[in-house]
């Protein structure tokens, strides 16, 4: 990061005179030991309940997905066997393939979807805010009404959609929610149409902080709208689009109440993701140790595809 | 010394907070007074969402007029799934009440397995050997859950669409084919949009259910095949429009009450709780009144038909065990709690309250048929009192796992994404690769 300690050899480096006396050195170290510890005594509470309830539990999800735990009884130690069972799971193969097929989809048109929006509620239009509060909605709105509304317009037989559908085009149409072929383009549909608002949010806030300046001088210089977009609003929202990238690639891998609730992972297992796997194996059939190797892989997929996020976002910013 | 004075206070406020945050857990489990101040005994009972489930708090108190010295205290739990996955994290913690419900059968084994049910052989070994599903409960040769009801499959038929359509009754002596044949007549025969001869609720037990008990396969057998004739008539029947489409009932999450119950099919399998839910939606005009009867779900083949013969059909028993982590000056007044519950006289409070008990003898069967709106016919009774019920989920290690993969088969097959064949084909492969 781009934040780096100064400590006290930087100050002469930094422009600022030297002390004439160096003070000594015990007050100062007690004055830091005071300073640390009221920090700390402020951090402490919201740390501890983020240590018992988040960090100590990830630390033994590493543990236990070394072992057979079935949730009674010890862990028994088992080495890597889980893992080198993940490697012939076709199950597991599956969930992988359905998470990625997701993430790939999900990722790209939620993105380009919440970023049409916020240019197109960035414009001075009456009723703008009114739009904006529209396209937040369906990130507020409970999952479960989500998934009973849209499983209705996906109705093959009686839903809207397909009689929408029906009148442009003949033949058979899609089944979605309840065909092995369609299901997850459905799901992926949803889960764009769900979270394009709030990441419109953030895009919006990123907008505002283009300098204006900038497109009136490209307008001079004769710049057309999509020369402005790509060479102006674009570069100007890294930072932004990097946080919502970031968020969204997560939020993706890790997709499961809507999964959960549209179509239970079916027909057959055409649309397991690795999040309901782990508590198919889980909370189903009661193999937490099993289920903790798996969650680890989808924990080692998240920070690989992070860690790669940041790095080509310190090239760029390099 | 500004700094000092919040250095302190910060610290004994954190202090504070990690005192009592710590100090919260040790009050509630409550269950160690089992001394009552009179010498009575107290036990407590797991179960879930009282307000809709009357039965736990009718048997503790059925139990206490009889036994006024023993007091079953009722701790309820969230209900759906969430009640395995709340007490089994409370049976790991050593905080769960001291009988609880094996609500699953397909869990009863993990229970087992991780030593929190005690062996009650010698309950098991009282009852009445007719108690439904009792004898499934046995792992080597050992009983540690006892059935207290058990809900098994049945045949409804709304007489007045049967008229209407021109169509007997059945009588007793259906096949599945027979089955097929009356809900092609009946959905020609009711002249109205969106009505149905039958209808499949989106389950995998309504096809899985009876395919096992009746073909006499093994879930763990790793052969599929006899699910095959179940499904092509099941899928026949919804191509050639007797039924609603798989499609359709799961994606407008029909309602298998509203849909007998307003009269949208003629026929409807279902399980036997059925029967107390549908008088009540009679009685507050959320269904339709018509007339209504039992018949015993239509059979395999002509082996098992007729009144003659018992009928096979499937349910899984809701059973009771005891806590491995009982006090043990409470064990026996738990293992007869569980007596009572699973006894005859547990039976009748049960019947009472319109609930299917395990054990089903003359005083239930008069009890349930005694309710207004129950069909009082011969079949009907016949149908209620006059079963072999096998379970759905046949106990186990690998039940659960297995029912998982079947569930898979189930959505593949009823929505017509994988012929039955190659669905079947591939649940093998992964039993094979993933189970066991």
């Amino acid at each position: 990061m781009a934040t780096s300690v100064v400590d006290d050899h930087d100050s002469g480096a930094l422009g600022l005179p030297h002390p004439v006396q160096p003070p000594r050195r015990r007050p100062r170290a007690s004055l830091k030991l005071r300073n640390a510890l009221v920090g700390w005594t402020f951090v402490l509470p919201n740390f501890a309940g983020f240590a018992v309830l988040t960090l100590i539990p990830v630390f033994l999800l590493f543990y236990y997905s070394m072992t057979s735990w079935n949730i009674f009884g010890n862990a028994d130690w088992v080495g890597l066997e889980n893992y080198s069972r993940l490697i012939g799971d076709k199950s597991f193969h599956v969930a992988l393939g359905n998470t990625f097929y997701y993430a790939a989809f999900h990722i790209p048109l939620t993105i380009a979807a919440s970023l049409g929006l916020a240019l197109l509620l960035n414009q001075k239009l009456r009723g703008a805010a009114f739009f904006r509060t529209v396209a937040f909605f369906p990130y507020i709105t409970s999952i479960v009404a989500i998934a009973v509304v849209w499983n209705m317009l996906f109705s093959p037989e009686y839903g809207p959609i397909n009689q929408f559908i029906g009148t442009f085009v003949g033949g058979e149409l899609p089944g979605w929610t309840v065909s092995k072929d369609w299901a997850m383009p459905a799901v992926i549909i949803v889960g764009t149409w769900r979270y394009m608002g709030y990441y419109m949010l953030l895009f919006l806030a990123g907008l505002q902080t283009v300098p204006a300046e900038l497109h009136e001088a490209a307008r001079i210089d004769g710049a057309g709208v999509w020369q402005r977009f790509w060479n102006v609003t674009l570069p100007c929202l890294r930072p932004t689009m990097f946080f919502v990238t970031v968020m969204v690639t997560i939020e993706s891998f890790k997709v499961f109440d809507l999964i959960l609730v549209m179509t239970e992972g079916g027909p057959g297992q055409s649309t397991l993701v690795l999040s309901q796997y782990i508590w198919q194996k889980g909370f189903e059939q009661f193999e937490l140790g099993y289920a903790s190797s798996v969650a680890v892989v989808l924990f080692l997929i998240c920070i690989a595809v992070t860690v790669v996020q940041f790095l080509y976002n310190k090239r760029r910013d390099a | 010394m500004n700094r000092k004075i919040m250095t302190s206070v910060g610290t004994a406020a954190v202090a504070a907070l990690a005192l009592t945050g710590c100090g919260g857990g040790d009050s509630s489990s409550g269950s160690s007074d089992a001394e009552q101040a009179d010498g009575g005994v107290s036990i407590s009972l797991a179960g879930w969402d009282f307000a809709s489930t009357p039965e736990f708090q009718t048997l503790a108190d059925a139990y206490h007029e009889q036994n006024p010295d023993v007091t079953v205290e009722l701790k309820e739990y969230p209900a759906g799934n969430d009640y395995d996955t709340a007490l089994t994290a409370d049976l790991a913690a050593g905080t769960a009440p001291d009988v609880f419900i094996v609500k699953n059968l397909k869990n009863y084994v993990t229970f087992e397995e991780g030593g929190t049910l005690l062996d009650i052989s010698d309950v098991a070994g009282e009852l009445d050997p007719a108690t439904g599903g009792l004898s499934s409960m046995a792992v080597d040769g050992k009983t540690y859950a006892v059935p207290y009801r058990q809900d098994s499959w049945l045949l409804y038929y709304n007489k007045a669409l049967f008229d209407e359509a021109g169509v007997d009754y059945p009588d007793g002596s259906w096949t599945w084919d027979d089955y097929a044949d009356a809900a092609a007549t009946l959905t020609d025969g009711i002249d109205k949009k969106d009505v149905y001869g039958a209808y499949l609720h989106g389950w995998q037990s309504t096809v899985q259910g009876f395919a096992l008990a009746q073909s006499g396969a093994s879930l763990d057998g790793g052969d599929f095949s006899y699910l095959a004739p179940y499904y092509e008539r099941q899928l026949a029947m919804q191509d050639d429009g007797s039924q609603p489409s798989y499609a359709t009932v799961t994606t407008n999450e029909l309602a298998y009450q509203s849909q007998f119950g307003t009269q949208k099919a003629a026929m409807v399998t279902m399980g036997s709780w059925y029967i107390g839910t549908l008088v009540a939606e009679q009685a507050s005009g959320d269904a339709d009144t018509f007339e209504w009867g039992l018949a015993p779900a239509p059979q395999a083949d002509e082996s098992t038909t007729g009144m003659d013969n018992t009928p096979v059909t499937f349910g899984d028993p809701t059973t009771m065990g005891i806590n491995a982590g009982i006090d043990e000056s409470k064990v026996a007044a738990a293992k007869d709690f569980l007596k009572f519950a699973a006894g005859p006289d547990g039976a009748a409070a049960l019947a009472e309250i319109g609930i299917t008990p395990a054990l089903i003898d003359d005083t239930v069967a008069d009890t349930v048929f005694g309710l207004d709106g129950v069909p009082q016919d011969d079949l009907s009774r016949f149908a209620y009192t006059t079963h072999e019920t096998l379970p759905e989920n046949p106990v186990g290690p690998n039940t659960a796992a297995i029912q998982t993969i079947l569930g898979d088969l189930h959505s593949a097959v009823m929505s017509e994404s994988d012929p039955v064949d190659d669905a079947i084909a591939d649940a093998q492969e992964r039993v094979a690769n993933e189970v066991g």
